[in-house]
């Protein structure tokens, strides 16, 4: 076996080759890959940044969301790694590169650059999920509500967006009998159907309900608002969806909502931006939050965690001018509709900046998807009962048993 | 068809200035590179996955924690999709085992025949074999497409559009939609292998068998089949340990999806170690498809050599 | 069986056999609904949206797009991934069959102990699924610091291309008579000479079978390649084509010209050298 471990000696020499040298003075950033607009406001940002810090380079280096992930838990293994990296705040994603030490506390540097008197509420409270420290700064918020096709609901006389769910249903129905599927999701990937589970639980259960079940410190089958959602959900699935949805992406969905084939589609800020270019008429489509009765906007935030391993200061310097009022203001619209900063405003907004602007400001708190809540392994099992439920595999009346049977078992 | 008695050639040992020069020396230089790596790359991660079954691991994190059999319980007891995967591995397999090689035994005997432009017919039977099998898989996403694909387009055209089926989103029928663009791809490697086989049928014996009057079922009922018996054999393992295998066209057409009613093991224990990060979880699945295939390797193995000797090696 | 007869006759007979010209119609018919997904997914990517989504299956295109081609190319960057699947293969497969024959050659012509000890755990390996492995060889290949480099992915595909080479190397060294060698050995040539000068000359037809055989299978290989490759920049062809189905896949002109541009070289490679591929295929499987 000497042989053998000679090999692996001289492959892992050859390997370390291709890694390039680390500079002092280099600030690297591992990104999942930004929209072209995002790209372009990026590079503009840091090269001010190194004008204004003569010596510091900045390197950014992207990927695809999964091999980010990947990535990143490569790095997390080996102390190596960026200094600064994205990361979706929720408690199943910054959560476990938190507790595996991947993050540094950032309370000090929230003291010394004063950053919560800028930043928007909404987007600070997504640095507070790990107690006892805070761990990231702000990069990007995201709501995601329910976007609607105008025509289609007048045509089946819908005067105007549902308030209540009760409303929502019925508007539901009277689409239905218009021969107008209410709803269209991809269900090849699994988290867009997951979209509705989460917001009906929300509905169902209240806000403190739902985030005990996301939590998992109350049980499913105990809980009835769970196995409500679970029938209201089913209800959707079987009655006000296009069909069939199992086998095509959200691609494909959005591309069936843009031809009217349905009235509505429950989506993030950004399809607007897919809907001003893919459509003729964007003005035809209106955005309403989907009506949970709580005062939480279904979304999700986006942190750049500082590497405890990494150059913190320089980190942070950095972060300090990206949610700067000036920087904020000058890109507005590239980090998502609106900006982390609640200093900024913006210029020409249209139907879309207006409704989501509405929306970032009505609400103060919003609960996160699923996916991002969850360990991995019960996101999978929640994926598969979701997908059981709508695929009539599974009766909704004994989803949450299922769910709770299997957190029950996992140790 | 040359035989040769088996002895190697042992070099006298002339020189000692130099290792390198001895008989034994030079085949260990030899064989060293090919059985390094062969040995770190497949047999070392093949006992790694029996090792890493009994451990909890992140894969990341330098603990490994010993568990013994609690991944093993895990599976078999608690985790809601393993028998489902187990399930549809064994259906797959039962299936691969039958359809691909009748169909290309069938193929076989037709092009076998005086048949003009056969070499063309075979070459398009064959063809599907060389495509990687993830653009296999990615072919027939889109032709099960539906709205825009080929099936739900030709059902329209014929106006059968209220039986579209949801080809690769209803439980019911996604594994076997996947398995038709398995069958479309595999038919022809049994077909190349049974062509190979019937090239070993006597001429003359199935002329003689015919002149005395058997008629066409009787000559392959009684000449060929019986001639093909190993040809068979080796096709159905081959068949086997291919459907055991089955992970880029199951990856590629739904990911196990709709609600895990297309997982297979492979892919399986692929999701636990490399999505949901469970190594050990992970590699418990993996060692159960293993077994079952070293229990058709071995067995397969030890008859091709008794065969093999039985033949005198002739090639 | 080989039929040298005249078409449509039986062997031995010279009248036309009805159900001979019966069967060859089921078989064109049969052929033409095999070729036919690849003809509709070359006729896809030949057309715009439009077309797809307003005109018949095998309708051809109102206009020859071409543009989809482009697009794939540049969105998917499958320059980047092509020439890394040119790197990957031609580098993967010439060394992994030199050190095939290197020990084949060893393990049939040199008496070494535990010889047939090593040549049966390289017949085992010849149907090992390494799809049972990919968790370890992560770990492994992660374990010497080669996740994202070819060298990571060269090291497996060697291991796992190796078993069935030096198994149908081994069979043919194994026949070669022994006078060819003898005299070299008189002269005092070394092994290394007798196995360059000797062996690999007159096994060429073998190599060249092996050579295509595996071209073909590392230029489809997916799996390794999806849990050693984590970079785009790094992708293969197979995994630049399952990113592009998951980012365009609504885009069914550009998505179906993915995967022409994927298995185009593969089926050249396999139409050019059909005899070899057939022959590598089958020695290993069959011996008739």
């Amino acid at each position: 076996m000497k042989i053998l471990r000679y090999t692996i000696a001289i492959a892992g020499a050859l390997a370390a080759l291709t890694t390039a040298n680390v500079r002092a003075d280099e600030l690297v950033i591992w990104s999942r890959t930004n929209g072209p607009a995002e790209d372009k406001a990026l590079k503009q940002i840091f090269s001010e940044f190194e004008a204004a810090n003569p010596g510091v380079t900045i390197k950014m280096e992207t990927r695809s969301v999964d091999e980010h992930k990947s990535a990143l838990r490569i790095a997390a293994a080996s102390k190596a790694g960026p200094d600064l990296y994205y990361m979706w705040a929720g408690l199943g994603l910054g959560g476990e590169f938190v507790k595996a030490g991947m993050s540094a506390p950032v309370d000090e540097y929230y003291a010394k650059y004063k950053w919560n008197e800028r930043l928007r509420p909404l987007a600070d409270a997504y640095t507070t999920l790990y107690p006892p420290n805070r761990h990231g700064v702000p990069y990007q918020l995201n709501g995601e509500a329910i976007y609607y096709n105008k025509e289609l609901f007048k045509k089946a006389g819908i005067a105007q967006p549902p308030q209540s769910y009760d409303e929502l249903v019925a508007a539901a129905a009277k689409l239905k009998q218009a021969g107008i599927p209410a709803i269209t999701f991809g269900g090849s990937v699994n988290w867009h159907v997951m979209r509705l589970m989460d917001v009906l639980l929300e509905t169902k259960c209240g806000a403190k309900a739902h985030d005990a079940l996301i939590a998992m410190t109350v049980k499913w089958s105990e809980t009835t608002c769970a196995t409500d959602a679970f029938n209201e959900f089913h209800k959707w699935t079987s009655e006000y969806t296009l069909k069939p949805f199992m086998s095509y992406d959200q691609t494909q969905s959005r591309k069936l909502f843009e031809a009217n084939r349905a009235a509505m589609m429950l989506e993030g800020d950004w399809m607007a931006n897919q809907l001003r270019t893919e459509t003729k008429t964007p003005q035809e489509f209106g955005v309403f939050a989907f009506p949970t009765g709580t005062d939480r906007l279904y979304g999700f935030g986006v942190n750049f965690y500082i590497n405890p391993n990494g150059k913190k200061d320089l980190a942070a310097k950095f972060l300090d001018y990206f949610v700067s009022d000036k920087v904020q203001q000058e890109n507005l619209g590239a980090f998502g509709p609106l900006g982390v900063n609640k200093n900024v405003a913006p210029k020409n907004p249209d139907v879309f900046d207006k409704a989501w602007f509405g929306l970032f400001d009505q609400y103060k708190a919003s609960f996160v998807n699923g996916d991002q809540g969850f360990p991995l392994d019960v996101t999978t099992e929640y994926w598969r009962i979701i997908n059981a439920v709508a695929t009539d595999t599974m009766e909704s009346g004994k989803a949450a048993a299922a769910l709770q049977a299997f957190i029950d078992k996992r140790g | 068809m040359v035989v040769v008695p088996s002895d190697t050639i042992v070099l006298p040992r002339r020189s000692w200035r130099d290792g390198l020069t001895s008989a034994q020396a030079q085949g260990w230089i030899l064989l060293a590179p090919a059985l390094a790596i062969y040995a770190g790359f497949a047999l070392y991660p093949m006992i790694e996955v029996f090792v890493l079954s009994f451990q909890k691991w992140n894969g990341l994190s330098p603990a490994r924690e010993f568990v013994g059999f609690a991944n093993y319980i895990f599976i078999f007891r608690d985790d809601p999709v393993f028998w489902m995967a187990l399930g549809n591995t064994v259906i797959w397999t039962a299936l691969a085992i039958v359809i691909p090689p009748i169909l290309g035994f069938l193929l076989a005997l037709a092009l076998n025949q005086a048949l003009p432009g056969r070499n063309a017919l075979r070459a398009v039977f064959y063809l599907p074999v060389v495509i990687a099998p993830i653009a296999v898989a990615t072919m027939w996403k889109w032709m099960y497409d539906p709205f825009f694909g080929l099936f739900s387009t030709l059902l329209t055209d014929i106006g059968f559009q209220s039986f579209i089926p949801d080809w690769l989103g209803n439980r019911r029928i996604a594994l076997y939609s996947i398995f038709a663009g398995y069958v479309w791809q595999h038919a022809g490697f049994s077909m190349v292998l049974f062509l190979a086989g019937l090239q070993g049928v006597s001429d003359s014996l199935v002329e003689a068998a015919r002149m005395d009057g058997a008629s066409r079922f009787q000559v392959l009922r009684y000449v060929i089949l019986p001639a093909l018996r190993t040809t068979t054999t080796v096709v159905v393992v081959l068949s086997l340990i291919q459907s055991l295998r089955a992970f880029d066209i199951v990856y590629g057409m739904t990911l196990g999806g709709p609600a895990q009613s297309t997982q297979m093991l492979a892919l399986w224990a692929f999701t636990q170690s490399m999505q949901i990060h469970d190594f050990g979880r992970g590699a418990a699945v993996a060692v159960v498809l293993l077994l079952m295939t070293i229990a058709v390797i071995i067995p397969y193995l030890l008859w091709r050599a008794r065969n093999d000797k039985a033949q005198g090696r002739s090639a | 069986m080989s039929a040298a007869t005249a078409p449509f006759r039986q062997m031995g007979s010279d009248r036309i056999d009805p159900l001979l010209v019966v069967l060859w119609i089921v078989l064109i018919v049969l052929a033409l609904i095999w070729i036919a997904p690849a003809v509709f997914i070359v006729s896809t990517s030949l057309k715009s949206t439009q077309d797809v989504m307003g005109g018949g299956a095998f309708a051809p295109p109102t206009k020859v797009y071409w543009q989809n081609y482009a697009s794939a190319w540049e969105r998917g960057r499958f320059s980047t991934t092509f020439l890394n699947s040119v790197i990957v293969t031609f580098v993967k497969v010439p060394i992994g069959l030199a050190f095939s024959a290197m020990a084949a050659y060893a393990l049939s012509r040199i008496k070494l102990p535990y010889g047939k000890g090593f040549l049966a755990l390289f017949v085992f390996g010849t149907m090992l699924p390494f799809q049972v492995m990919l968790a370890p060889l992560f770990s492994v290949v992660n374990g010497i610091g080669a996740i994202n480099t070819f060298i990571g992915l060269w090291l497996p595909y060697i291991a796992f291309g190796v078993p069935y080479q030096v198994f149908i190397l081994h069979g043919f060294f194994k026949e070669v008579p022994e006078e060819l060698s003898e005299a070299a050995i008189v002269d005092g040539a070394s092994h290394f000479t007798i196995f360059r000068q000797v062996f690999l000359p007159i096994s060429l037809p073998v190599l060249a079978a092996l050579f295509i055989l595996d071209f073909v299978a590392t230029w489809n290989e997916f799996a390794m390649a999806l849990v050693i490759l984590l970079n785009n920049r790094n992708w293969t062809l197979p995994l630049a084509l399952m990113g592009f189905q998951g980012e365009f896949g609504s885009d069914y002109g550009p998505l179906n010209a993915a995967i022409v541009t994927t298995v185009v070289p593969a089926v050249v490679v396999y139409l050019i050298f059909q005899r070899y591929f057939v022959g590598g295929l089958t020695a290993g499987a069959v011996k008739g």
